[in-house]
């Protein structure tokens, strides 16, 4: 049964993708994703010198920092760091830097649905343009169950009711983080992830013809 | 099945790859040996990418991903700017927007001895090279070349320093000239100072000469050889 979207989507279209980095002057890495109005800035600070709580004899560590657009960070922000900050850990080469620090701040321009699947592709894009060397690349999706059953890509925030969250890679289609918001049944959680992973690989080809082409270079007056 | 091995790095060189690209498989190669340079790691039997560019081969077998970002990795034997940040008895400790200072023994210069230690106030800018960049260590610094003179090497006084992207000061050191280099080497009189870690440093008889060098190099960066030139002419132009 087709369920008619307000914007008029079929459900398994993704809003417009935007992404563009090198954006910020004083970042060693930035990049800013949107998808449709939700955004996302991320900033990526590092490798520098650990400070005594974070730094790591063996491996680099990586701090995150979620700026929402407005408001105080609550419990929804901490979590969201604490799942950035492990779906980073994972994708990174950490035994290259010991004793460092990376940071990476995501700033929230708006959030219009699909918020932490945003955040996670520009952090990633973030990383890549940093140069901090990584195993591989991760994107991000969303899906969500209507009150009929029916699944449906990239919801918006109107339509955002049960949510799941899906990062997975593109080389093993592996996933590496899964968050789920509400009650569904198991077949509707695996239909959702066999959805994600497909949407992902399109994610994954946008990522990888844009993430060659930088937007401008400017230079670091940070470090 | 030299020839499949063959073809099948041929297919990645000279385009851009991304991190988890797996450029070569080590179980169809026989007895070659190959040399990895930045950007590339072995897993198992995989070589693959560590960071987004553009995947070099040179022959007869070195492979290497050319990328460009802001943060400076040290390697043994590059030339590099550096700030003073601190001064110990043995080592100055010296910033080359790595991801940790570096130190560089007060008896790394030429003719260098505990009766003669030369001073640097805390800010100065110098050129010095790298000797050693392990991980987990700070790097090492020196003001001699190889053979113990002091070469190009040592405090750079006045001038400008400016940073750019780790890409282009390597553009701007290669050979034949960088085409900005030459066309502003034809009109004005300067001096400039590259370092392989994203800074470059001007210097002229006036400040004039030195901003609109230190300009057009900056604006150079995502222009070709020919758009390199025709932005330095009518920069030049522009200022007569």
């Amino acid at each position: 049964m087709e369920t008619d979207r307000p914007d008029g989507r079929t459900p398994n279209q993704l809003r417009p993708l935007a992404y563009s980095c090198s954006i910020l002057h004083r970042a060693h890495g930035s990049a800013s994703w949107a998808q449709g109005e939700t955004k996302v800035l991320a900033a990526v600070y590092g490798p520098k010198a650990g400070t005594k709580k974070n730094e790591n004899p063996e491996k680099a560590s990586i701090e995150v920092i979620w700026k929402p657009k407005t408001g105080q960070i609550g419990k929804m922000e901490k979590e969201y760091e604490m799942i950035l900050k492990r779906t980073l850990e994972s994708i990174c080469i950490r035994t290259i830097y010991p004793n460092t620090t990376t940071s990476v701040i995501v700033q929230v321009v708006h959030d219009d649905g699909a918020l932490l699947p945003c955040a996670i592709n520009a952090a990633c894009a973030a990383l890549v343009d940093a140069g901090i060397p990584l195993k591989h690349l991760a994107v991000a999706i969303c899906c969500s169950v209507t009150d009929s059953g029916c699944i449906i890509l990239d919801p918006t925030k109107d339509e955002e009711e049960r949510s799941l969250q899906v990062g997975s890679e593109p080389m093993e289609n592996g996933i590496m983080t899964s968050v789920t918001q509400g009650a569904m049944s198991v077949n509707d959680y695996l239909h959702c992830l066999e959805r994600g992973r497909a949407a992902c690989a399109s994610l994954s080809e946008f990522v990888r013809k844009n993430i060659g082409t930088k937007s401008t270079s400017e230079p670091s007056k940070a470090g | 099945m030299e020839t499949k091995s063959t073809s099948s790095f041929t297919n990645l060189v000279d385009q851009s790859v991304c991190p988890g690209d797996v450029v070569l498989d080590l179980s169809k190669m026989i007895n070659q040996t190959i040399k990895l340079g930045g950007g590339l790691r072995q897993d198992c039997d995989a070589i693959s990418v560590m960071k987004a560019g553009r995947l070099r081969f040179s022959k007869p077998h070195k492979y290497w991903v050319e990328n460009s970002q802001k943060r400076y990795v040290p390697y043994a034997e590059d030339s590099v700017l550096g700030i003073v940040v601190d001064s110990r008895s043995d080592n100055f400790l010296v910033d080359i927007k790595g991801p940790t200072l570096a130190f560089l023994p007060v008896l790394a210069f030429e003719g260098g001895t505990r009766r003669n230690i030369p001073r640097f106030e805390i800010g100065t800018l110098i050129y010095v090279r790298v000797i050693k960049a392990n991980p987990g260590m700070n790097p090492e610094l020196s003001c001699t070349d190889a053979s113990g003179k002091a070469a190009e090497f040592g405090a750079l006084k006045d001038g400008y320093m400016f940073e750019c992207t780790t890409g282009q000061s390597r553009m701007l050191l290669s050979s034949p000239t960088c085409p900005v280099l030459d066309a502003l080497g034809k009109k004005l009189s300067f001096e400039i100072a590259v370092g392989l870690n994203g800074r470059v440093w001007v210097d002229a008889a006036s400040p004039h000469t030195t901003i609109v060098v230190a300009n057009a190099i900056m604006n150079s960066e995502t222009l070709s050889g020919a758009q390199q030139r025709i932005m330095v002419e009518k920069l030049l132009q522009r200022i007569q």
